[in-house]
């Protein structure tokens, strides 16, 4: 999906038509001698990592959209910026604009060239977020405000975010905000246990196909959401891992080469942790070849050489580690530790996706079956093997866009497993109201079976659980600007605030606040343009209302917590009738609303995490908010 | 010194133990409701005569619970160790409790391995050689022949040593305060090393294992186990709950595997490892083969600026994790005698407390209320023996509030020592559930150290001696 090509000859803005005299010459109208500028430009990127060696695919070419660049690489959405911090020097940059590196896809793959990690960085990043704005409809921005007292950001940071790709020399990679940018840190290997790393062999995390995505997303998600950030509850920083390691999944299954040869491998079931090697050998003897070996499944497997390099056996985390039984409804009630929680929601997510293969499929096999075909013993015919792999690739895509479009679903703060699934759902039955191959069920199934449920929905079922719609054409909000799909002008944005806090503060108490526990602000609106399954475009709009109360932490502990109370408006602009535009309408109110008992779990989840205690020189709220590098490093 | 006590001499034997203030402690005692039959006067003057006395060491816990048996008190030793502001004390703390105790301990529990709970041990081995133990509780990661707990206490204490050196490779390139407690930390796991090489906590574990004058197999308890009391406490009608460490196999596993890795990983100190170059020198350049728009934001300085400020303290970050598990593995014991609960909490901090209180991880489905168990046995509790020194967290909130009004407190601490340790705001709120009766070690002397000044007066409900070194409370 992230290399849809635009029109043939697309000029639209493109830098092709910077001539630098005015033509005199009467124009043609007829005819262009303009060279077409290009809608993708291809990048040599690791579709794993170094680790997998040339591993079938796992040397690919990435299409990401064209733009033109400079050193860095610097574009419009990214800036490659190679300082190291370990070693206290910069490095060359690489120039992708340079026509020997246009000719020839970039750099090739290369450890010991730092030129190549920043093509690298630069290329999944950016294919990171074509992805999300393709599934969002939007442009995404990033955030450049730390918090409600923090100066903003230079002018532009909500365009380009800073992407450091050996900043330093540390086993660890993470988003930080302070850094508006992305930290990759290199490391040696360890001496004792590297897997199929040398001992003691650099491993670089900026050239992990799954680091960079997974780090794109948690920058994505800030970015979009003002307050996702704040560990509340015991799912908030399980969220964030599982979510960018779901986006870095799903990205597996648009590698065609590497899906092909693993559907070969497992017989088409691509849920199995092991592929069979090529001369795989009779049950109980011993391997004498290399190809006779059993090798992980790149598929369902992150960051495998880090992982390994890392001392551990195997990838970093793997897709289905969490059964669906009763022991896995344990799991949900006992695991804590963000990575091992998160988890739980991946497992949940793969089970529901690798059942709706598994529906889609079904007939396929059952052809191949009809006509003699055994699972067992031969490798799959390859027309077979293409079938399934567009079935696979075409499902995940699918999951990709409904845990994208989620994020618009959920409630604006405190964040928990239950409210994502309501928002999965909703969001599947706004954008394919009929469900054929029965996704919706398939999560709802998949969540129960691991216990994950929605606190306030009073059954298990689809209808309770997605979120209530708002009386239809009751709830209007006149003099919302949508603009259109290319984004607001300053003024607009002004505008918009200014209305949505109006309206907030006029009608609070229907939509759940108390008025008199501080003002309602308006910290995000995001107008949406996407075409809906029945050929119509849709106009939405969706917005954040928090209010936020400083509440005393109380009993033998000083300062305070911020707790903060809002709704998520979904907000449709429909076509006009009669001449007229009619006023916006909400469609959804989405609620996180002021609870004793939420303030009471709050408070003791933050005295819990040894938030409470705050360095009483540095008293600026810093505490409540995920530090992506310890979260990262294990601590 | 408010109520310092009225004799000359200190109490040197417990034959003489008595209730020192007979109305304070029937006042104390006021009876609960479904007691209030005729033999609660029975159970009250039961408890009379047993004591609970806190040795003022420095940051360290050092108490004795006495209980009247039919042969005289009998004495229970609770964790006996001074790490940061060793007042120098110990020596003549340990060598007068062994006089009083006729060098015959019927228990010594030891909650956890910090330094501060167990260097007397090592340090006063030669007198601990000379007592007779009948008993010895420890929490159930001492266990030396499950492989699981052993794994776990090995990877722990060689993550703490190698902390250490890393903090001290710091603090030699350059000195400040806030390496120097993240040091102290570290080495409060592995007691720092003796002059033999050997850590001065092993040498504290090897005497509670076999270093007494009577061999003792030691117990290991974890939450939930029924634990052995030596006979003439049993007969004397003492009861014994163990309420912590909570023991989850999967999440022990869990964390061994993180340290181990850790330890992989970790090669040299922090100043070899950054010598090592990733690329050869041809591909270093400078901010000027950037373009202007590189820039365009942050400026180059600004980029490195915030490159270094991003990274957090991961080492730091690591020994407080150290610090934390390790307090959590405390053995956290509820005594009953004659209608009296003590509570004796060791360090446990909030991971060990929410198992009891809540009944698993709080905020987990179905762990968000206090549970109905601990509701009932924190209503009833008449002493608690505050948890780390009087941190922040190492008390919970919900745990204070749901204390019985009028129960009194103990709590060993010693000034600048940690950050903010004790915790003032915790303690006015212990206080206000106790009417004013917590007693901190720190407010009597010990060696040559004054009571701290902002200590305030032994509260009446205790008594100490003129010269201090220690705080007493009799029932």
């Amino acid at each position: 999906m992230s290399n849809r090509s635009r029109f043939r000859c697309d000029e639209t803005g493109g830098p092709g038509e910077r001539s630098s005299k005015p033509d005199e010459s009467p124009i043609d109208i007829f005819t262009s001698t303009e060279i077409p500028t290009p809608s993708i430009r291809p990048l040599n990127v690791y579709a794993f990592d170094p680790s997998l060696g040339n591993f079938v695919g796992n040397q690919m070419i990435t299409r990401v959209s064209y733009e033109e660049l400079e050193p860095g690489p610097v574009g419009d959405r990214f800036a490659v910026i190679d300082y190291d911090g370990g070693q206290r020097t910069f490095y060359k940059p690489v120039n992708l604009d340079d026509p020997r590196l246009l000719m020839t896809n970039g750099l090739p793959p290369s450890e010991g060239d730092p030129r190549f990690h920043q093509q690298m960085v630069y290329a999944v990043a950016s294919e990171t977020l074509q992805r999300f704005e393709y599934a969002l409809g939007r442009r995404v921005r990033w955030r450049t405000r730390l918090g409600d007292n923090q100066p903003h950001a230079p002018k532009g940071a909500s365009r380009r975010l800073n992407l450091f790709p050996h900043a330093m020399c540390e086993a660890n990679a993470f988003y930080s905000p302070d850094a508006h940018g992305i930290l990759f840190g290199y490391f040696k290997a360890s001496q004792t246990n590297p897997g199929r790393n040398l001992p003691g062999q650099t491993v670089f995390t900026c050239l992990s196909h799954d680091i960079i995505v997974h780090e794109t997303t948690h920058a994505i998600v800030d970015g979009i959401r003002e307050y996702f950030m704040e560990p509340s509850n015991v799912d908030v920083a399980a969220f964030h891992e599982a979510f960018a390691d779901l986006a870095a999944l799903f990205l597996h299954f648009s590698h065609e080469e590497v899906l092909i040869d693993t559907l070969q491998k497992t017989g088409g079931k691509l849920f199995d942790f092991k592929l069979k090697g090529d001369f795989a050998t009779a049950p109980g003897a011993t391997p004498v070849l290399q190809s006779q070996l059993d090798t992980e499944n790149p598929l369902i497997a992150l960051a495998t050489q880090f992982g390994e390099a890392a001392g551990r056996q195997c990838s970093l985390r793997s897709a289905l580690t969490t059964p669906p039984t009763t022991e896995g409804a344990k799991d949900i009630a006992t695991k804590t530790e963000p990575h091992e929680r998160g988890s739980i929601l991946v497992a949940a997510v793969f089970d529901a996706y690798f059942t709706v293969y598994g529906r889609r499929t079904f007939d396929l096999f059952r052809i191949y079956r009809a006509g003699g075909g055994s699972l067992e013993k031969s490798d799959l015919p390859s027309p077979l093997a293409g079938r399934l792999a567009a079935e696979a690739s075409r499902t995940a895509e699918e999951f990709f866009t409904i845990c994208a479009r989620a994020l618009d679903y959920c409630p604006p703060v405190d964040i928990t497993f239950g409210d994502f699934l309501r928002a999965l759902l909703t969001a599947h039955l706004d954008y394919s109201p009929d469900d054929r191959d029965h996704i919706r069920d398939a999560l709802m199934q998949a969540f129960r079976l691991r216990g994950i449920y929605a606190e306030d929905a009073n059954s298990f079922s689809e209808d309770a659980l997605f979120w209530p719609k708002a009386p239809s054409g009751r709830l209007r909000v006149p003099g919302l600007v949508f603009g259109d799909p290319n984004g607001l002008t300053k003024e607009e944005k002004d505008r918009n605030g200014d209305v949505l806090r109006a309206y907030a503060a006029e009608n609070a108490e229907m939509l759940g606040f108390d008025r008199h526990a501080g003002a309602i602000a308006a910290p995000s609106f995001h107008p949406m343009f996407h075409t809906g399954k029945d050929g119509k475009l849709y106009v939405t709009m969706v917005v954040e209302l928090v209010q936020t109360m400083q509440i005393p932490f109380g009993t033998g502990i000083p300062g305070t917590f911020p707790m903060r109370n809002g709704v998520t408006l979904l907000i449709a602009q429909d076509p006009p009738d009669r001449d007229e535009r009619p006023d916006p309408r909400i469609r959804f109110v989405i609620p996180k609303l002021y609870k004793p008992e939420r303030e009471e779990r709050i408070r003791s989840f933050y005295i819990a995490s040894g938030r409470a205690a705050a360095d009483s020189a540095s008293d600026d709220n810093s505490r409540f908010r995920l530090n992506f590098a310890l979260l990262h490093a294990g601590v | 010194m408010a109520k310092a006590s009225s004799k000359s001499s200190r109490p040197r034997s417990p034959k003489r133990m008595t209730a020192r203030n007979p109305a304070n402690a029937r006042r104390a005692s006021a009876p609960a409701p479904q007691e209030a039959t005729s033999n609660s006067r029975a159970l009250v003057k039961a408890a009379g005569g047993m004591r609970v006395r806190m040795y003022r060491v420095g940051f360290g816990d050092f108490f004795l619970l006495s209980v009247p048996t039919k042969t005289g008190a009998g004495h229970i030793l609770i964790d006996c160790g001074v790490h940061a502001r060793d007042l120098g004390s110990i020596r003549e703390a340990v060598t007068q409790m062994a006089e009083d105790c006729n060098k015959h301990l019927s228990l010594v529990i030891m909650t956890h391995r910090h330094a501060d709970h167990i260097s007397g041990f090592a340090s006063c081995s030669d007198i601990f050689s000379q007592i007779a133990v009948d008993r010895v509780w420890m929490p159930w990661f001492e266990k030396p022949d499950d492989p699981k707990a052993a794994a776990f206490q090995a990877s722990l204490t060689a993550m703490a040593g190698h902390l250490g050196q890393q903090f001290r490779a710091r603090l030699a390139a350059s000195h400040d305060d806030a390496t120097e407690q993240m040091l102290q930390m570290a080495e409060n796991i592995t007691g720092g090393l003796g002059a033999a090489g050997i850590a001065a906590n092993q040498k504290a574990l090897n005497v509670l294992h076999g270093g007494f004058k009577t061999k003792v197999q030691p117990d290991y308890y974890k939450a939930g186990d029924t634990p052995k009391l030596p006979p003439d406490l049993e007969d004397a009608g003492l009861n014994a709950e163990i309420l912590g460490p909570p023991m989850d196999d999967a999440l022990i596993t869990q964390m061994t595997n993180k340290n181990q890795q850790y330890l992989a990983g970790a090669t040299g100190t922090e100043q070899d490892f950054g010598r090592s170059k990733p690329f050869a020198d041809a591909y270093r350049g400078s901010h000027e083969d950037y373009n202007d728009k590189a820039f365009e934001l942050y400026g180059p300085d600004q980029i490195i600026r915030m490159i270094r400020s991003a990274q957090p303290d991961v080492l730091a970050a690591q020994a407080l994790a150290a610090d934390k598990t390790l307090n959590n593995q405390s053995l956290v014991v509820l005594f009953s005698f004659g209608g009296k609960n003590l509570l004796f909490a060791g360090d446990a901090q909030w991971g060990n407390w929410e198992n009891f209180l809540y009944g698993g991880a709080y905020g987990t489905p179905g762990h968000t209320e206090l549970t109905e168990k601990a509701r009932g046995i924190l209503g009833k509790i008449d002493f608690y023996k505050v948890g780390h020194h009087g941190s922040a967290n190492a008390t919970p909130k919900d745990a204070v509030l749901a204390m019985r009004m009028g129960c009194v407190g103990m709590c060993s601490t010693q000034e600048h020592a940690y950050n903010e340790v004790p915790r003032a705001p915790l303690l006015d709120a212990l206080r206000k559930r106790m009417n004013d009766q917590l007693a901190r070690s720190d407010q009597v002397a010990a060696g040559t150290e004054e009571p701290a000044p902002d200590a305030g007066n032994v509260p009446t409900a205790f008594t100490a001696p003129k010269g201090g070194l220690f705080i007493d409370y009799n029932f």
